[in-house]
C-alpha cells in the first residue's frame, strides 16, 4: 500500500521537474499581479522622466510626485498635463490632450480644472485680481508645490511665505482666524482614523468632515478675514455634530467591551463551576 | 409531571435504554487526558459558527455594492450585531486552532493507526474543509484585505502549466476577484461546505464508535495486537462512564473555549482586524503587504521561499498527501511517540518549521 | 451533598444568566426596524417652486438634499453628497448637469456620473406628485 502511494507521489513530481522551463515565462506574468508584491506600474511618462536620460531636474520631478498626495490617490501626470500615458508615440501630443505646463498667469486654471470651488474663490479674492492685473501675486504654485503637493494645513501659512510681497501681519490675522476650525477639524480626523483602528467605519461622517473641510479650506482663498471669521460659527456647528456622532460610537464600543466582558466572566464562571463539580466527591 | 412526560418519550422511542448503553454504561479508557475533549470542541466550536453565521445572514448583503455596508450596519447600528460578527469570526479562528490541535494530539498519541486510518482521514478532509471555510469567509466582508488576500490565494492554481489559469478562472468567476467571486464563495461558504462538513463529521464519528475509544500509550501498555485481521470494536469494561466523569470534563472544555473567546472580544476585538480589514475594498489600490490568514502564513512563505513556483505548490500538494494518508505509510506497531524518536525527531522539526515560516509570513 | 448542591444551583444561575444575555441580544437583534420612513418627516414642495429645468436646494431628514425638474422626464430627488468624498454638489442650470466643486465630479441630470472620479450615482430620494405637490420622502 505504501509504496502504491509513494510511487504516485514520484508519478506527480516528475512532470515538475520537466516544467523547469515554464519559470521564465510565469514569473514574468507573475511580478505584474500584486502576488509577488511590487506591481509595475504601466506609465509612460515616468518611465522616460525616471529615466537615466532625463536630466536631473526632470528626473527630480517624478520623485517629487511619488512622495505626494496626488500620487496617493491615482492622480498622474496626465491628469493635469493631458497626453496618454499608455502610448510612447502620443504621450505629448495635443490630440491626446497634452497642454505641457502653463504659464505662471495660467496656473490657477490648471488646477482650477477639477479644484473648481477653490478657483472661483481665489479669482474673487486680492490675490486672484492682483494676478489677473499682471501685478506680483502667488498662485496655487507659490504655497502648494508644483508636484510635491501635500495636503493642505493651516501650516502653509508662514511668515517666510506671506512676508515675500507684504507685511505679515495680514496673514497672521488669517492664521488666527482660521486656528480654532483647523485643531477642531484635526483633532476629528485624528478620532475617525482610531475609530477605523477599532473595527468601525465611519462613511458618514468621513464624508461629512471632507465635505466641511473642504469648504472651509475652500472659503479661505477668498483670503477675507471678515468673511472666515463670520463663517467660523456655522462650520463649528457642523463640526460639532460630527463630534457628537463620533461620541456616540465611542459609547457604543465601550458598552460592546463591557458586555463581552461581562459574557467572559459568565463563561468563566460556569466552566469554574464544573471543575470543582468534578473534583466533588458524591 | 417530569415522569409522565419521561413515559411518554419511552414507550415511542426506548430513550431509557438508549440513555443506558450510550451515555451510562459507555466507558472510556482510564488514561485517557483532556486533550480527548478537543474533537467535541469542533463540533461545539462548528455549532457555534453556523449559528451566528446563520444570524448574519439576516442582514447580511452578498454584492460588492453592499457587502462592506451591511457588515458595517451589523457591526455599529443593528442591535448586538458587533457581537453576533466578532464571535463568527473569533469563533472560526479559534475553531481552526482548536482543529489543528486536536490533528497533534492525535498524531502524538499514535490514535491514527490501524484500525483507525479511515478516522484519520476523515479528519483530515475536515480540517481541509475548515480551512475552506475559512478562505471562502475570509472575502465575504469584501475590505481590502479580503479582496487582495483573495486574489493572492486564487493565482496560486496559475503555477500550474496548462491548466492553472483555468482552474484559477473557475475559482474566481473570471480574471479578476469581482461579484461573479462573492457570489460562488458565498455559495461555497452557505451552502456546499457545510453538508460536507456534517457528512465527514458524520462518518467521522461513526468510525469512532465502531471501533471504539482508543487509549493513549502512555501510562498503560496498549493490548490492541497489530496488524489485525478481524473486526473488534474496542470497549474498556474497566474505564470511566461517559456520563458523568467524561461529560464533565467536554462541558468544562467548552465553557473554556467561550471564555477565551469572550476574553479576546472584549480585551482585543481587533486581533484579527488589522487596518486594511476596516476599508472597503478598492480594487485599484493593492495595500503594501498583503498577506493571507494567520493559518496559511506557513505555506505561503514556503511559497515564497521557493523560486520554482509549480514546484512550491507540487510540493506543498505532497505534503498534504503525505499528511491524510500518513496511518498507511506508517504501519509500526509502536504507538508510543516516547518510543519513536526518529518519528518524534521529524515531527518536531516539521513543528518547528511550521512555526517559524508563520513569524516569518508575518514581516 | 451539600455542596454538590450548592454548586448546582451556581451552575443554574450562571446558566440561566448567560442563556438570558444571549437570547435578549437576539432578540434584538431580529427585531431592529430600520428607521421608519413611513414616520420621518415627508417634505412636501410646491411643483409652482421649481420651475423645468430648474433645481431646488432642499433638507431632507437633516441632509442636504435637491429637488431637479428635468424638461424632459419631470422631478426628480437627490442627495446633494457626492458619491466621491462628501462634498456638496450644485446645479448648473446652463449645463443642466450637477457639478461637485472639489474635484470637478459631474453628474447628468438623473444623477448618473458623466465624468470625474464619482465611483456612484447621486443617491436617488423616492418622491410622488400629488396634484400641485410633490412629497419627497
Amino acid at each position: 500500500m505504501r509504496y502504491l502511494i509513494t510511487f504516485a507521489m514520484m508519478l506527480f513530481l516528475f512532470p515538475s521537474t520537466g516544467a523547469a522551463g515554464y519559470k521564465q515565462e510565469f514569473e514574468d506574468e507573475f511580478l505584474t499581479k500584486p502576488w509577488a508584491g511590487v506591481q509595475i506600474e504601466e506609465n509612460l511618462c515616468i518611465s522616460c522622466h525616471a529615466s537615466e536620460k532625463m536630466k536631473p531636474e526632470f528626473r527630480e520631478i517624478t520623485e517629487a510626485w511619488q512622495a505626494s498626495w496626488h500620487a496617493q490617490n491615482r492622480i498622474s501626470c496626465e491628469n493635469c498635463h493631458g497626453g496618454d500615458p499608455k502610448d510612447a508615440a502620443m504621450s505629448m501630443s495635443r490630440q491626446r490632450g497634452f497642454v505641457g505646463s502653463p504659464q505662471f498667469q495660467k496656473v490657477p486654471e490648471f488646477c482650477g480644472k477639477c479644484h473648481i470651488g477653490i478657483l472661483s474663490n481665489f479669482l474673487e479674492s486680492g490675490h486672484g485680481k492682483a494676478l489677473k492685473a499682471g501685478r506680483k501675486a502667488p498662485q496655487c504654485v507659490t504655497c502648494h508645490g508644483s508636484h510635491n503637493i501635500q495636503r493642505a494645513s493651516i501650516d502653509i501659512i508662514t511668515e517666510q511665505l506671506c512676508a515675500k510681497c507684504h507685511s505679515y501681519e495680514r496673514a497672521k490675522l488669517m492664521k488666527q482666524a482660521l486656528f480654532l476650525t483647523e485643531k477642531k477639524i484635526a483633532q476629528l480626523e485624528k478620532s475617525l482614523q482610531e475609530l477605523k483602528r477599532e473595527g468601525v467605519y465611519p462613511e458618514a461622517d468621513e464624508k461629512s468632515l471632507f465635505s466641511t473641510q473642504a469648504e472651509f479650506r475652500t472659503l479661505f482663498h477668498t483670503v477675507d478675514v471678515n468673511l472666515v471669521k463670520d463663517r467660523t460659527g456655522e462650520f463649528t456647528a457642523r463640526l460639532d455634530q460630527i463630534d457628537k456622532n463620533i461620541q456616540a460610537t465611542y459609547r457604543g464600543l465601550k458598552f460592546s467591551k463591557n458586555f463581552a466582558a461581562f459574557l467572559m466572566l459568565t463563561f468563566g464562571g460556569m466552566g469554574v463551576v464544573i471543575f470543582v463539580m468534578t473534583r466533588t466527591k458524591d | 409531571m417530569w415522569t409522565k412526560i419521561r413515559q411518554w418519550i419511552e414507550v415511542r422511542i426506548g430513550l431509557d435504554s438508549l440513555i443506558q448503553t450510550q451515555v451510562a454504561d459507555f466507558r472510556i479508557p482510564k488514561n485517557t487526558n483532556i486533550l480527548y475533549t478537543l474533537g467535541f470542541l469542533a463540533v461545539i466550536a462548528y455549532a457555534t459558527q453556523a449559528f451566528t453565521g446563520i444570524i448574519l445572514m439576516v442582514y447580511y448583503v452578498p454584492h460588492p455594492d453592499h457587502a462592506f455596508k451591511s457588515i458595517q450596519d451589523i457591526m455599529t447600528k443593528v442591535p448586538y450585531g458587533w457581537l453576533f460578527r466578532e464571535i463568527h469570526t473569533v469563533g472560526g479562528n479559534l475553531m481552526i486552532m482548536i482543529v489543528m490541535l486536536h490533528m497533534l494530539t492525535v498524531f502524538l498519541m499514535g490514535n491514527y493507526k490501524q484500525p483507525r486510518e479511515l478516522t484519520w482521514l476523515g479528519g483530515g478532509l475536515l480540517l481541509i474543509i475548515t480551512v475552506a471555510f475559512g478562505l471562502s469567509g475570509y472575502l465575504l466582508p469584501w475590505t481590502q484585505l479580503s479582496y487582495w488576500a483573495t486574489t493572492v490565494v486564487t493565482s496560486i492554481p496559475t503555477a500550474f502549466p496548462v491548466i492553472g489559469d483555468f482552474v484559477a478562472q473557475i475559482l474566481r468567476g473570471g480574471d479578476r476577484v469581482a461579484d461573479s467571486t462573492l457570489s460562488r464563495f458565498f455559495a461555497l461558504h452557505v451552502s456546499i461546505l457545510p453538508p460536507l462538513f456534517l457528512l465527514l463529521t458524520g462518518m467521522h464519528l461513526f468510525f469512532i464508535y465502531r471501533t471504539g475509544i482508543s487509549a493513549t500509550p502512555f501510562g498503560r501498555r496498549d493490548d490492541e495486537k497489530r496488524p489485525l485481521s478481524a473486526y473488534k470494536r474496542k470497549t474498556h469494561p474497566d474505564g470511566y462512564p461517559y456520563y458523568p466523569v467524561f461529560f464533565q470534563k467536554q462541558m468544562y472544555m467548552t465553557m473554556a473555549y467561550f471564555t477565551i473567546m469572550f476574553f479576546i472580544i472584549a480585551f482585543f476585538p481587533t486581533l484579527y482586524f488589522p487596518e486594511e480589514a476596516n476599508l472597503p475594498a478598492d480594487p485599484f489600490k493593492t495595500p503594501h503587504d498583503i498577506r493571507p490568514a494567520w493559518y496559511l502564513l506557513a505555506p505561503y512563505q514556503l511559497l515564497k521561499l521557493i523560486p520554482n513556483k509549480f514546484f512550491g505548490v507540487t510540493l506543498q500538494m505532497i505534503l498534504v498527501a503525505l499528511l491524510l494518508f500518513w496511518p498507511f505509510l506508517d504501519t509500526q506497531k509502536e504507538k508510543n511517540v516516547l518510543k519513536r524518536p526518529v518519528l518524534r525527531g521529524v515531527f518536531l522539526f516539521l513543528l518547528a518549521m511550521w512555526i517559524v515560516l508563520l513569524f516569518w509570513g508575518r514581516t | 451533598m451539600k455542596r454538590r448542591r450548592f454548586l448546582k444551583i451556581i451552575l443554574a444561575f450562571l446558566g440561566s444568566v448567560t442563556f438570558f444575555s444571549f437570547f435578549y441580544s437576539l432578540l434584538k437583534f431580529l427585531t431592529a426596524l430600520p428607521a421608519r420612513t413611513a414616520e420621518a418627516k415627508k417634505l412636501v414642495v410646491l411643483k409652482s417652486e421649481v420651475p423645468s429645468g430648474e433645481a431646488k436646494n432642499i433638507v431632507y431628514q437633516n441632509a442636504p438634499a435637491v429637488l431637479i425638474n428635468r424638461p424632459d422626464k419631470g422631478f426628480a430627488a437627490f442627495s446633494r453628497t457626492c458619491t466621491h468624498l462628501g462634498c456638496l454638489v450644485d446645479f448648473s442650470r446652463t449645463r443642466q448637469h450637477f457639478l461637485c466643486p472639489c474635484h470637478a465630479g459631474i453628474f447628468d441630470a438623473d444623477g448618473n456620473v458623466v465624468s470625474g472620479p464619482p465611483p456612484k450615482p447621486l443617491t436617488a430620494i423616492p418622491l410622488r406628485i400629488d396634484g400641485d405637490s410633490i412629497i419627497i420622502g
